[in-house]
């Protein structure tokens, strides 16, 4: 029931790199309209704002490292796609005033205007928080159990005293529980500092760390509800950045797949070239890469600001078109119906009623979807069950078309 | 995106695997005749799967030889090929092919047909279970459970609510064999069987009831009569089952959370 993937070499030390190209994107899936503070070819400090939400123009979005403005791509209406940055040795980086961080106004401006806001994932609907929402609760990831996903408690270490101070922090912007998951072993944080915070242990197998089925069963999301989940990385950053002023940017990743000669844990920067990271590391031939996991990643040029997997992928074994009968005889009637077995119960880890739920997504039933609970969920989460079912579904997809459908009926 | 291989053909032929020692000892036991009725059964559903394919563009699957194994091993003996071929045309026809294909049905085709055949030609001998055959079914369900292929809560349901009944004394040990045999072959089918998992333990404790009800309140009836009518009444009320477990799991989240 565990999908296996092709075993490396790992090499066990982390590597830090910064690559000599970044790419600043949105979250993926999201495309907010901005408006640009810099133009082609302007020298920007590590953390400088480079664009801003043009709506809320506290939420702004920081060069990741020190450098020069290469490109910026903006699809129709000012939406952001990618701003591309070269790397410039011995530039500065901007140290931010934290002094007003104390109030839960002060706090929220500064994750905005230092670029964390991006890091932020909300359910309902998935993208990031508007400027002023107040979510019902908070989820920290302190596991991640997706194949070859980076320990979190390893990015942790030495950074126990920011993650403390991060959570702190968090608990000012909610006034419902903070829940951090994690695997089980010490607790991460000391429920004193945080008089809200409240531990679930998560088991080690996929998907039973995963964000949305946790928001599922723990504290579910709604559209009046909302609820942000972060990763605990992100969150012992935003407490070193109330400490010095100064975000990192760097962050764990694992890079992997199938085209790789050996797996490896880099620390690099958000929006780091998938390229650099897996140049030298490839073996001969052609191969694809992906932000994010095998399951839920997606092709991409740069490291998206919540993945922290690259996978490398081998192409496909290129299939000449089948015979008109065998076709015929395979391909009519798309999809196939999905069959209950345990393999798909497992796929939700148990906590939804898997057939029915897929039923009502395959049939566009959203009434009973939103019943059982939709909104807490996210691509991410069905992709387990989609690879599962051999990707016949398409289940990424419809999950998508029914929040949009959901989204634009609450909205009327 | 990389695959997992849970489609609707690995099912079926991990199914088939779990199904083969039953097979391989229902043929120890059985004569040429039955490998006959088998071979009639698998080229009926095939001519069937055919016509719907060419028709209906609807993708053609192994489950046939499921099925047909299920009417082999269960119909009513010395029919003759007319009426054999009618019922099972009837079954796979009305209880699958219609539906959209195995997947997508909501009575087992065998089900169907053995209970067509069963109550429309009541002057034809049901079959004997064996005894050995009987108990090679339990490793079937062993190997569908493990793979999780059959629905282990319907299958565990079904025998905690035998072992209740044997202890009150109320189920005659004679329909043991056939219940048996007919619970892993139509009863534990992870389509028509529910799919919630309180759902599935519903499942099996009604197929349980109901088999004691019709052996103590049904005189004259065969063992596997009663088992087939039996199946055909719990996969009927599967939905339904559904239905309660979902009432029930909505229920506590709303205790819980206050809302879905």
């Amino acid at each position: 029931m565990v999908p296996a993937y092709p075993a490396l070499d790992e090499a066990q030390d982390v590597e830090d790199i910064t690559t000599e190209e970044a790419g600043l994107r949105p979250q993926t899936g999201t495309a907010p309209r901005v408006a640009i503070l810099v133009e082609d070819g302007d020298l920007v400090a590590q953390g400088a704002p480079v664009a801003h939400h043009s709506k809320q123009p506290d939420i702004c979005f920081v060069a990741p490292m020190p450098g020069r403005v290469a490109r910026i791509d903006l699809m129709s209406g000012h939406r952001l796609s990618e701003i591309v940055i070269f790397r410039e040795d011995g530039g500065d980086h901007v140290i931010h005033d934290t002094a007003d961080a104390q109030t839960e106004v002060g706090l929220r401006r500064l994750m905005q205007r230092t670029g964390f806001w991006p890091r932020i994932g909300r359910r309902p609907f998935g993208g990031m928080p508007d400027a002023s929402e107040r979510p019902t609760a908070i989820f920290i990831s302190a596991s991640d159990t997706r194949p070859h996903a980076p320990d979190p408690r390893r990015a942790l270490e030495g950074h126990e005293d920011a993650f403390r101070r991060g959570c702190r922090a968090l608990s000012w912007l909610t006034d419902g529980p903070l829940i951090l998951c994690q695997a089980p072993g010490p607790v991460l944080v000391d429920t004193k500092d945080a008089p809200r915070l409240r531990v679930v242990t998560t088991g080690p197998r996929h998907p039973q760390a995963a964000a949305g089925l946790l928001i599922h069963s723990e504290f579910p999301a709604d559209i009046a509800t909302p609820v942000w989940d972060l990763a605990a990385e992100d969150v012992a950053a935003l407490g070193t950045l109330l400490e010095t002023g100064c975000l990192p940017q760097e962050r764990l990743v694992h890079v992997g797949g199938s085209a790789l000669k050996t797996g490896r844990l880099v620390r690099t920067q958000i929006g780091a070239d998938l390229r650099a990271l897996t140049f030298r590391h490839v073996k001969p031939g052609p191969h694809r890469l992906w932000s994010g996991s095998p399951l839920d990643g997606h092709p991409a040029r740069w490291l998206g600001p919540r993945d922290r997997q690259v996978t490398a992928f081998a192409p496909d074994a290129k299939a000449g078109a089948p015979h008109w009968l065998v076709a015929a005889l395979t391909r009519s009637a798309r999809p196939k119906p999905m069959i209950p077995t345990a393999a798909l119960d497992q796929a939700f880890a148990g906590r939804l009623p898997s057939a029915a739920f897929l039923r009502a997504l395959s049939s566009g039933d959203d009434e009973t979807a939103l019943n059982m609970g939709i909104l807490s969920l996210l691509e991410e989460d069905v992709a387990l069950a989609d690879y599962v079912l051999g990707a016949e579904m398409q289940l990424a997809i419809l999950l998508r078309d029914m929040l949009e459908r959901i989204k634009t009926e609450f909205a009327a | 995106m990389t695959r997992g291989l849970w489609t609707r053909e690995t099912v079926v032929v991990i199914l088939i695997a779990a199904y083969l020692p039953l097979a391989l000892f229902w043929l120890w036991y059985g004569g040429i005749s039955d490998v006959q009725r088998f071979a009639l059964a698998l080229l009926v559903i095939a001519a069937w799967q055919l016509v719907f394919l060419l028709a209906r563009a609807q993708p053609i699957s192994l489950s046939a030889v499921i099925t047909a194994l299920g009417i082999a091993m269960l119909t009513p003996e010395e029919l003759g090929a007319f009426r054999l071929i009618l019922g099972i045309s009837f079954g796979t026809v009305m209880g699958e092919l219609v539906f959209g294909g195995w997947g997508r049905n909501v009575v087992n085709p065998a089900t169907v047909t053995l209970a067509f055949l069963g109550f429309g030609f009541p002057a034809f001998a049901w079959p004997e279970i064996l005894v050995p055959v009987a108990w090679a079914a339990i490793p079937a369900a062993v190997i569908g459970m493990m793979a999780g292929v059959m629905p282990a809560g319907v299958i565990l349901g079904a025998i905690l609510g035998a072992t209740g009944a044997i202890g009150f004394g109320i189920l005659p040990g004679a329909v043991l064999p056939a219940a048996g045999v007919v619970l892993v072959l139509l009863v534990a089918d992870p389509v028509t069987s529910a799919s919630t998992s309180l759902g599935r333990w519903l499942n099996g404790l009604l197929y349980s009831a109901l088999i004691v009800l019709f052996a103590t309140g049904w005189g004259g009836a065969a063992p596997v009569q009663i088992a087939v009518a039996a199946a055909l009444l719990a996969s009927l009320a599967a939905p339904f089952l559904d239905e309660l477990a979902l009432a029930h799991w909505y229920a506590q989240r709303r205790r819980r959370h206050g809302r879905y």
